[in-house]
């Protein structure tokens, strides 16, 4: 035993970084569910599919501040003017612009279409990967192409539409290089185009899976990730769609 | 989107290639970082180095170059700012070690995402090509400072290095923003998803609680500089005018954009910008704690409490951001909040302060170099700190914003602290990473030029701030109370010709011990944690089929019952 | 090397806090108004700072000589009692500190000027001040520096000739103000952000193109101070100086005719 008092040895609780002699909790390490104790084997898809899932969560957050970025600098700009010191007002010189409603609902109503049938491949495909690491594969393997055949189209079918909606403000006059108005307009639906058009990639890379021979595997976490991110790009394309609505001058 | 398990990288040899360059393993990648920004530091240094002289002695014609003009300072000026924050101090100590040992002192062999993490340095590795080739392209380099602001950066002929060079700057932050993302939801899912059982939050080490908090700021801040700089380049490219207000005329040419606002990138750029001061620092701040524990022989003094600190500080860091902008013409209401915010970080940090001392303190010291460096940070972090709450007060930093003052603070607290945390860490780990252990008296020599130098560097541009030297000024001729001030500058200039030669000191101990130091043990420094126990230098599989079982915390020095003064983290017995 | 480590830590304190006290430079004397409170609050800091400073490094010294070389270390994890003593020490000392600061800033910002101010309004451009007076009917002309700015033909900040308000404008390159009268700035650009700093009147504001910036100040002492440019501004950052001559109300009325006469001859 050594020589310390017993002032010394106390220990005051809960200060240290769980000193001897606490019981370890156990919880918190590996991200396994269930099978306590044992490690996690990280290269079991189950494992990758819940990194996967982490990976997009913290994606999106990403994504989010980029658009929050730009979204404040649009709500600023917007208020922006010079100072009227006769009325004690703010001159606004802000052009507001005649959005194509139709069109742009159109082009949600597109994206929620493609949201939807995302999921039911994305849920259709876990419950096979589920069945196939419980040993049974399910005789009809691959029903779930169809769908994300579908989303691919609905996608493409959205970003066309964008195109259109950039065309129509083109012929009323509403440049990117004008005023900023029409510069926001084009720089937020722009990057969200190019933020889904990636997550369209990710798909397009599961549907000729087929062909390259990847695993089944690979592609369900692939669509499970895509879906959850498309999801994201549905409710981030009706934040942007609000906030031009909202704050249209 | 596969990756190979761990069990299996250890069965063949893959040639040189897979194995060193184009390898995802994330020890592999850390050490990819680490010479990348060697080679960044060089450059900066060297670049700080020109300055200097120029400043002093101006009419000095450079080899091969010629005298410097100011443009050529201005394009110095950008170029080392820039390589020192994001390819330094924000990419060795998160990038460069955490890559290496976060997953190690975890307890497992892989990052979550290996080809992401792979990719994220390739990305890095071309933002650095992007930013360097700058100086090549007509024009030279940007010369609005690191911080860019617009319309300065937003308008070709504001300057020399304001047409292509500028272009270049964005593009390879823009590049920089994504790999950094991609690097923070790495770390990130590591650390919440791979932790080897036993490894409770509450257990990691504090190097590992920087890097996860660093990398949540990461994730946090880059997104929106990389917002910033896109609509930047879509100013500068497609005639956009979010930063450029109407009517301007610059070099005699009327601009044609209207309506934006250059207040808006300030904002935007330090609401990156705070946080990233952090991100440089905190990495650093986890590594002092562990280095001061270790060979103090005792725990860390108030670990809860260091976690808490590190939290409050990532939390804060993003409240505080107005404090760069109390003269910027911001309302001067915000400023009332961002003075006590900034006020209020200060606390935690004084925290972490006494916490260290606290962890020294009767402690069985064994006076090793990366000891003496994480003492070294200590003072630097007290004495660049302190000036901190000064600056946070609106009414002084009207005096001293744009200062010599401000240079002071941020070199002692960020670059200096920083790099000081980096030899630290670097003569830890040495061992490690190369499996030999690098010369304790040249380390000590080096350190004792180092940290006498930063105060014969910086202490005395406290002054000229105080006496009103603005900074980015490349020559002192221009208004007659700077010229005053020659004297002191030239002895800034002699102390940092003196500080930078001592660098070849790290040089050689750095190399030479490389390919012929004495061979390491596993645990040389008869450390806890996981990656000592190891053999040195990690074997390419890391831990192998062998899972680490964590029984207890990371800093179990001297605990009274134990046999040795340390016991393990995956030790058996409880 | 314990013993060098001390003697290095007390090199430093003893070394900065000469430093500090012998100040090969300076502050320049505050002649404005509000200088005097501005460099009683530096002086209050770098006493609190200076004190905090030196208390730090003699705690990290003398925990130093404390190593032991043998024996049983102190085995602890910390003590919430300290912990919360030095965190609620620090923050009322900081927060006392900033408090005091930000009367100082109210005085500052939210007073408005006097009445009788003299209004110049200050234009930086690359790489020169400007500075306007409103001449007799008190009235700055319109300006519009894309249509009618020309520095050659002695129209820097482009007043609109057709305007009559600009008609008796003065634009000077040094700012001229009565002694103790305030004077209410407003700092403008035409190409990128400057900042005018007068050290000696404790004075900075940045100007902002496309902003019209208020500030304000009142100079106490006659006498010419300088004025430099605190915002990086491209390579004649370092060169756009200029100046502020504190003259006595009768000099300054003096000087507001000799300028007005030329310019409502033309
Ligand atoms: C031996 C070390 C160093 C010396 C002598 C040095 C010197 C200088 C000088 C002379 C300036 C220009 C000041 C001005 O004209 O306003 C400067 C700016 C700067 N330095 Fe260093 N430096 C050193 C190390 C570092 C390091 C390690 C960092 C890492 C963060 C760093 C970050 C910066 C930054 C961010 C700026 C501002 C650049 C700008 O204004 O855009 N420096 N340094
Ligand atoms: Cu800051
Ligand atoms: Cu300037």
């Amino acid at each position: 035993m050594p020589i310390t008092s017993g002032h010394e040895t106390e220990t005051p609780p809960k200060l240290g970084g769980g000193g001897p002699g606490k019981i370890s909790r156990r919880r918190g390490y590996g991200g396994d569910d269930g099978d306590h104790g044992r490690p996690d084997d990280f290269s079991s898809s189950r494992s990758r599919l819940r990194r996967y899932r982490v990976g997009v969560a913290l994606f999106s957050v990403c994504v989010t501040m980029l658009f929050l970025g730009i979204g404040s600098a649009y709500v600023v700009t917007q208020g922006m003017g010079p100072w009227n010191h006769e009325a004690g007002s703010r001159v606004s010189i802000w052009r507001p612009l005649l959005l194509p409603y139709r069109q742009l609902w159109l082009n949600s109503l597109l994206l929620i279409a493609s949201s939807v049938t995302l999921e039911f491949a994305r849920r259709g495909m876990l419950k096979k990967q589920e069945f196939s690491t419980m040993g049974i594969r399910p005789p009809r393997f691959k029903t779930e192409f169809p769908w994300l055949a579908i989303t691919v189209v609905f996608g493409l079918g959205f970003l066309a539409g964008q195109f259109l909606v950039w065309n129509t403000l083109r012929h009323q006059g509403v440049y990117l290089g004008g005023a900023a108005s029409g510069s926001f307009f084009y720089t937020l639906t722009g990057l969200h185009a190019v933020h889904l058009a990636g997550g369209l990639a990710v798909l397009l890379y599961a549907l000729c899976g087929d062909w390259t021979g990847r695993k089944f595997e690979s592609q369900q976490i692939a669509v499970d990730a895509t879906g959850w991110y498309w999801h994201f790009m549905a409710l981030l394309w009706f934040g942007i769609f609000a906030l031009l609505h909202f704050a249209r001058g | 989107m596969e990756e190979r398990s761990t069990s299996s990288t250890a069965v063949s040899t893959p040639g040189f290639l897979r194995r060193c360059v184009f390898s995802t393993d994330h020890k592999v990648v850390g050490l990819q970082y680490f010479f990348l920004s060697f080679a960044a530091v060089l450059i900066g240094t060297v670049l700080s180095l020109l300055m200097r002289i120029h400043l002093v002695w101006p009419t000095v014609s450079l080899p091969f170059f010629g005298t410097i003009k100011p443009e050529n300072y201005l394009a110095f000026l950008t170029m080392h700012g820039t390589l020192m924050v994001f390819f330094v101090l924000s990419t060795v100590p998160q990038s460069g070690f955490g890559n290496y040992f976060l997953p190690l002192q975890l307890g497992v062999s892989e990052m979550a995402f290996p080809k992401l993490n792979a990719a994220g340095f390739w990305t890095t590795l071309l933002s650095f090509l992007i930013l360097i080739a700058a100086f090549f392209v007509p024009g030279g380099a940007s010369g609005a400072g690191w911080t860019q602001y617009p319309p300065l950066s937003a308008i070709a002929n504001s300057g020399p290095g304001q047409a292509l060079g500028t272009d270049l700057w964005l593009v390879s932050m823009g590049l920089f923003c994504v790999a950094s993302v991609m690097g923070a939801i790495n770390f990130i899912t590591t650390t919440l998803k791979m932790r080897t059982p036993g490894m409770d939050l509450m257990r990691m080490p504090l190097t590992c609680w920087t890097w996860f908090v660093t990398a949540i700021l990461s994730l946090l801040a880059f997104s929106v500089l990389l917002a910033a700089v896109i609509l930047l380049l879509l100013d500068r490219n497609a005639g956009t005018a979010f930063f450029v207000p109407a009517g301007l005329i610059v070099s005699g040419k009327a601009v044609a954009q209207t309506g934006g606002s250059p207040l808006l990138w300030q904002h935007l750029f330090w609401f990156f910008g705070h946080p990233e001061v952090y991100i440089a620092i905190l990495p650093g701040m986890g590594v002092t704690s562990h280095v001061l524990s270790v060979f103090s022989r005792k725990p860390v003094f108030g670990y809860r409490a260091m976690v808490w600190a590190i939290v409050a500080i990532g939390f804060l860091g993003f409240l505080v951001w107005g404090h760069h902008m109390f003269v910027s013409g911001m309302n001067p209401y915000a400023a009332f909040a961002f003075s006590a915010l900034t006020t209020a970080i200060a606390v935690p940090s004084a925290i972490k302060t006494f916490n260290w001392i606290g962890t020294i303190w009767d402690g069985r010291i064994r006076f090793t170099t990366p000891l003496l460096f994480s003492v070294g940070f200590v003072s630097l972090f007290i004495t660049g700190g302190l000036t901190g709450p000064l600056l946070a007060q609106p009414a002084l930093d009207i005096y001293l914003h744009d200062t010599y003052f401000v240079v002071a603070h941020f070199h002692l607290i960020m670059a200096m602290a920083g790099l000081f945390a980096i030899f630290a860490a670097t003569h830890f780990w040495f061992p490690k990473m190369f499996g030999r252990m690098m010369n304790e008296r040249l380390g000590a020599l080096h350190f004792w030029i180092t940290f006498l130098g930063s105060y014969a560097i910086f202490m005395p541009m406290h002054l000229l701030g105080t006496a009103g030297h603005p900074r980015r000024y490349s020559e002192l001729t221009g208004v007659q109370y700077v010229a005053a001030m020659a004297p002191l500058q030239k002895f800034v200039t002699v102390a940092a010709i003196i500080t930078m030669s001592g660098q070849i000191i790290f040089l050689v101990n750095f190399f030479w011990s490389m390919f012929k130091g004495p061979t390491a043990p596993a645990n040389p420094w008869e450390c806890t944690t996981l990656e000592w126990t190891l053999p040195s230098p990690t074997p390419a599989g890391g831990f192998g089929e062998h899972v680490p079982m964590v029984n207890r915390g990371a800093y179990e020095y001297s605990a009274p019952g134990a046999e040795t003064d340390y016991l393990m983290q995956d030790a058996p017995g409880s | 090397m314990a013993i060098a480590l001390l003697l290095a830590i007390l090199l430093v304190i003893l070394a900065c806090v000469y430093l500090f006290i012998a100040h090969p430079v300076w502050f320049p004397a505050g002649v404005s108004a509000h200088a005097a409170g501005v460099d009683h609050q530096f002086a209050v800091a770098f006493w609190l700072l200076g004190a905090l400073f030196v208390a730090g490094h003699i705690a990290l010294g003398i925990s130093l000589m404390r190593a032991r070389r043998r024996g049983k270390v102190t085995y602890t994890q910390g003590d919430w009692r300290l912990e919360a003593l030095w965190t609620v020490l620090i923050a009322v000392l900081f927060f006392g500190f900033n408090v005091a600061g930000v009367r100082l800033w109210s005085q500052m910002k939210f007073q408005q000027p006097e009445s009788d101010a003299v209004q110049v309004e200050v234009t930086g451009t690359q790489f020169e001040w400007y500075f306007r007076y409103a001449g007799a009917d008190g009235k700055l002309g319109d300006t519009d520096a894309q249509r009618f700015a020309h520095p050659e033909e002695g129209n820097p900040l482009g007043i609109d000739p057709d305007d009559p308000a600009g008609k008796d404008d003065m634009v000077s390159t040094s700012l001229v103000l009565p002694v103790g009268r305030d004077v209410d700035l407003t700092l403008r650009s035409n190409d990128v952000i400057h900042s005018l700093f007068i050290p000696a009147m404790r004075f900075k504001q940045d100007a902002v193109p496309g902003m019209s910036i208020h500030a304000h100040f009142r100079p106490m002492q006659t006498g010419e101070y300088e004025i430099s440019c605190a915002e990086l501004c491209g390579t004649g950052h370092y060169r756009m100086r200029a100046s502020v001559k504190v003259v006595s109300e009768a000099e300054f009325k003096q000087w507001v005719k000799s300028k007005e006469l030329p310019s409502t001859a033309k």
